[in-house]
């Protein structure tokens, strides 16, 4: 598998479930940006667990933890302290309000950064790179198809996990929550503990998606910290459709895509391409493209025609 | 929405896809053209940087062409924007490994760390041409460095102005972007080595607006010589704030190399006359080569001198140009792999090479003899004062 093909995969994939990291808490209404400090946090993690360096002029300050954790370690290490400090932190903002929620959000991005780009062990401004393959003795071709088949496998798992949510009592009552929180209130359901769940996922999956990022990049630097990492996340979502899990299924790899194949002349306008294709779906489809109406005409098209005999005027539903 | 708004939405956003559609060049290296791709900054908080490394390849380029080419065969410079994300310079690098015979750039350090490795693996040279040799070492010999050690080439520079002003107590304002920490490590040696003081370090934040709190900081501690380490276009407003506190001995103030940039000058004006500054380039040389390009520069920079970095990529096309001849480098795919270690090697340890500035040798990927200046400024324009060639 050449390099360039690979690497779309593998980002595809973690962007995935970095955009189902927002989606999930979103589920009632809250824009949990705290997944992209947690994605930082864990892919730190990794790196100081699997024997990365800092580079430069730092190298002497550095601290050589001299550990070399394998791949799957430093993975469970990153969910679970992720996770952790989601559900920490959900125990203080479980409940509040949209606005609220992002502006913690944001206030933990800027403190990871800030901490990263101060610290001499994980390597200042530059951050920390030469992360091992996530399998030692393979070749570089045999690693990156074993990281693709790794991201995906993981985006199979999580993505039937978020599809037996959205279809259980848990998500539905995440959805009365979107529509009126207090209807859902009055109607018994927790919106405390029902945002303490879906935070602590989004940081966990948030966390996931970090140690998959550190081991395709096989670096990590502060600079993963951005506004502009936000936007593409948010429209990776909106485009898609923010209802169901399916919308980022279909806007992460064209989003993802589309910039990689622009002409060199066009590279520099890959945001204004991205920011009129999210103006162009707020205002034909405020919902994105991938709709729960959608989505039912199109299982009325696929399955209940088939049932319905043609021309047996017998009504099957 | 009406059916035309929806109409025109829709029609704008094929345009953009259409647009999207159209295929790339290929940075394959071939007979009928030499296509050398740029990992650079074009766009985010240091684009203008970009756009002056940019300028200095196309123009060398533009020479070469007009001279016959590269072994009889036009180049050409295919630009790539990273904006500066490691992830977007590990993914335009991937791009480039199963055909690119080498890559200029990735351009600054922290892309360099994310995808250099990447085509150190597999065998792809990369023409570091803005870095010094630690942030490089680890890659070598698939990476080159424009620039010694930082410590061994900023030290002499520091402690040749310490002597040449007779200061003893040094201040150091200090940004901790980029490589500008590893920067002020060196000046700290510097500062050892001339038997002078070093006082308590002011840190400058990134998204600071008022100065006026660190010039306290820094003359409370009674300074004679302040070093800045620091965006070039917080430089001049810090002086101001020192000057305004009764700080009279310009040439006691030193801007380091990466101050060296347009915003210092427009900003600072008569206000940082006096002041001392460090770069590699000495626009008061004359050469035709430098002449030639030191005026194409202000005629699209709009009258300003060319920065500091500005001629890395001419000359490093010039190396690469030098390379592909000196070696008998044929640009055929199938011996691409051969090739690049040809290239590779060649570049690596290359003599006497003519650059537009000045010449020299390279040893083990990094160039020893490269002269480095103490200017004092004076209008805009600068006045050389010391010229430190390492031994």
């Amino acid at each position: 598998m050449s390099a360039t093909l690979s690497n779309y995969l593998t980002i595809t994939a973690i962007f995935i479930l970095c955009t189902w990291a927002i989606y999930l808490p979103y589920r009632m209404g809250q824009l949990h940006f705290m997944m992209i400090a947690n994605m930082v946090i864990s892919a730190y993690l990794g790196a100081l667990f699997s024997g990365a360096v800092v580079s430069g002029s730092q190298v002497q300050e550095a601290i050589n933890l001299n550990l070399h954790w394998p791949f799957i370690l430093t993975l469970i290490l990153g969910v679970v302290v992720s996770g952790l400090l989601g559900y920490l932190i959900s125990l203080a903002i479980g409940d509040a309000p949209c606005f609220a929620v992002v502006i913690v959000g944001f206030a933990f991005m800027y403190l990871t950064k800030a901490i990263a780009e101060n610290t001499t062990a994980l390597g200042r401004t530059f951050g920390m790179f030469r992360v091992p393959r996530i399998v030692e003795g393979l070749s570089n071709s045999q690693n990156r198809l074993f990281l693709v088949c790794v991201c995906f496998f993981f985006v199979l798992l999580v993505g039937f996990w978020i599809y037996r949510f959205d279809k259980s009592k848990l998500g539905r009552a995440a959805s009365s929550v979107f529509v009126d929180r207090d209807l859902a209130v009055s109607l018994g359901i927790n919106v405390k503990k029902m945002g303490s769940l879906l935070q602590t996922a989004s940081s966990a999956l948030g966390g996931l998606a970090g140690v998959l990022y550190l081991y395709t990049l096989r670096a990590i630097s502060p600079s993963f910290i951005t506004f502009h990492n936000v936007g593409l996340f948010m429209t990776m979502l909106f485009v898609g459709g923010y209802t169901t899990q399916w919308g980022p299924l279909l806007a992460v790899p064209i989003l993802w895509g589309i910039p990689l194949i622009m002409p060199e002349s066009l590279q520099v306008w890959k945001n204004v391409f991205y920011a009129v294709i999210l103006i162009g779906i707020l205002m034909l489809k405020p919902e994105g493209v991938i709709t729960r109406p959608l989505l039912r005409r199109l299982n009325n098209l696929v399955f209940k025609r088939r049932l319905k005999p043609a021309g047996s005027g017998k009504n099957l539903s | 929405m009406n059916k035309n708004k929806k109409l025109i939405l829709i029609c704008v956003m094929l345009l953009v896809v259409s647009l999207s559609g159209w295929s790339r060049p290929s940075a394959e290296t071939g007979v009928e053209e030499w296509q050398i791709p740029f990992l650079n900054i074009l766009t985010g908080p240091i684009a203008s940087i970009g756009g002056y490394l940019q300028w200095g390849a196309e123009r060398a380029a533009e020479e070469i062409n007009a001279a016959g080419g590269i072994a009889g065969k036009p180049v050409r410079i295919v630009s790539i924007d990273t904006g500066m994300e490691p992830a977007g310079g590990i993914t335009e690098m991937s791009k480039l490994l199963d055909s690119a015979l080498v890559v200029m750039g990735p351009v600054p350090e922290p892309v360099i760390l994310a995808a250099v490795p990447l085509a150190a693996e597999e065998g792809l040279y990369s023409f570091t041409a803005t870095t010094s040799y630690e942030y490089v070492a680890d890659f070598y010999p698939w990476a080159i460095s424009w620039f010694p050690p930082t410590t061994e080439r900023l030290a002499p520079i520091i402690s040749g102005w310490l002597n040449h002003i007779g200061a003893s107590r040094v201040v150091q304002f200090v940004e901790n972007y980029g490589v500008w920490a590893g920067m002020a490590k060196a000046h700290e040696q510097g500062v050892a080595d001339a038997g002078a003081t070093l006082l308590r370090q002011v840190d400058v934040s990134t998204d600071a607006v008022t100065f006026g709190p660190l010039a306290v900081n820094a003359l409370q501690q009674n300074p004679d010589a302040i070093i800045f380490a620091c965006n070039p276009q917080k430089i001049p407003s810090i002086i101001n704030e020192l000057k305004s506190r009764g700080w009279t001995r310009m040439s006691n103030l030193l801007i380091f190399s990466s101050g060296d940039a347009p915003e210092l000058y427009s900003v600072g004006g008569s206000n940082i006359n006096g002041a001392m500054i460090y770069n590699y380039v000495d626009p008061g040389l004359s050469s035709p080569r430098w002449d030639a390009f030191r005026a194409a520069y202000k005629a699209a920079y709009n009258g300003s001198e060319p920065p500091s970095l500005s001629p890395n990529y001419y000359d490093a096309v010039y190396m690469i140009k030098s390379a592909i001849e000196g070696a008998g480098i044929t640009g055929d795919p199938s011996r691409l792999a051969a090739e690049r270690i040809l290239l590779r090697d060649y570049c690596n340890e290359i003599q006497n090479f003519e650059g537009i500035q000045f010449t020299w040798s390279n040893n083990h990927g990094y160039p020893k003899n490269k002269p480095l200046y103490l200017f004092e400024i004076q209008n805009g324009a600068k006045i050389k004062v010391l010229e430190i060639i390492p031994e």
